[in-house]
């Protein structure tokens, strides 16, 4: 099993299809707690995560033989929760809504203003009072590390569209922070 | 998150797939899934490219446009092929959303070239004759009931009744 810690997520993929079930386990291992902050994230509930994250390690066995293995495991496995905690959500409908219609100054100058690690404080505390449609990419992100081609894979975006909610999202979190500390 | 809950997921979910009761689908259940929905593009862009020819083919047989003929050409058209023309790309557009890639590209631009295309296509087999050809071979007896169709449905003063006068007399 230590072994595996060697492999790229692919290969282990590839493993768990052709010669080893159980390789599956070093999956789990890897990606349980990037899925769990994630799937916290949106859903703000340790429970509701921990089953959205549990069904999408069963759904993504089932499927693996789906995966393309030229691509990128993390978004694929990212996509998968992200599905499984937008079907919650529109099942019980007590997260804030999907789109929101805010006006947004230009947000032009907000990359110079903060710093990574800036927003990265401003993002946890914040985060929580966002819609989901900026909420996602931006804890993908900044929290998760992720660029904006794997949210582009994940959330289903074209590219220039992750840039823009980023960048609404930077500028709707400086308003919702600067509410909260008045 | 607790260390407990850390420790299900690998244990509870590999136990499940050690007993069996969570199993991997088949490599060829999503080659087929692939293949259908590569095929059924094809087969409702076809089906759309043919459904716009034989429209095209109608209104070229309705005749042209005059006012005066317009009503007549409304009443007798049959307007179930245009709209199952424009359901098909629809469903088209529909399934092209369901490529994996299809959000990295200008999606308005492919659903544009698709619409274009299909059109173009319909307009281009009526003017290379593809409806005579069908309407003196197997298809004769379909393309017979559409012009049948026309012709008794004429309203009055129309080319309609001045056949049904012919054949009384």
């Amino acid at each position: 099993m230590s072994e595996l810690s060697k492999f790229t997520d692919e290969e282990v993929v590839e493993l768990t299809r052709t010669k080893d079930k159980e390789s599956y386990a070093e999956i789990i291992r890897r990606y349980q707690d990037k899925l769990m902050r994630y799937a916290l994230y949106i859903l703000r509930d340790e429970d509701k995560a921990a089953d959205v994250v549990q069904e999408s390690f069963v759904k993504a066995y089932i499927n693996l033989n789906g995966f393309n293995t030229k691509r990128k495991f993390s978004s694929w496995i990212y996509r998968i929760v992200h599905n499984q905690a937008i079907n919650l959500i529109e099942k019980h409908k007590k997260e804030l809504p999907m789109l929101g219609n805010i006006d947004f100054d230009s947000g032009v100058d907000i990359e110079k203003e903060y710093s990574k690690g800036e927003i990265v404080k401003m993002v946890k505390q914040c985060l929580s009072k966002m819609p989901i449609m900026y909420k996602e990419p931006l804890s993908l992100h900044f929290l998760e590390g992720r660029s904006y081609n794997e949210i582009s894979d994940i959330l289903r975006m074209p590219i220039g569209t992750v840039g823009t909610r980023i960048n609404r999202a930077k500028v709707l979190m400086k308003k919702i922070c600067q509410k909260q500390t008045n | 998150m607790s260390k407990t809950n850390k420790l299900d997921f690998e244990s509870k979910i590999i136990s499940q797939i050690k007993a069996d009761e969570i199993k991997m689908k088949p490599k060829w259940y999503f080659i087929l899934g692939s293949l259908l929905l590569f095929t059924s593009l094809v087969g409702l862009s076809m089906g759309v490219v043919f459904l716009v020819n034989l429209s095209a083919f109608l209104i070229r047989r309705n005749g042209s446009f005059n006012a005066w003929k317009l009503q007549s050409i409304l009443s007798v058209f049959p307007w179930w092929i245009p709209v199952i023309a424009v359901g098909g790309i629809f469903l088209s557009i529909w399934l092209l959303k369901k490529y994996d890639l299809s959000y990295k590209k200008n999606f308005k631009l492919i659903i544009a070239v698709l619409v274009i295309a299909m059109l173009m296509g319909g307009f281009l087999l009526d003017r290379l004759g593809l409806n005579e050809y069908l309407s003196r071979g197997r298809m004769r007896r379909y393309y017979q009931q559409f012009e049948m169709q026309n012709i008794n449905n004429y309203p009055t003063g129309g080319r309609g009744q001045n056949n049904k006068q012919v054949n009384n007399r």
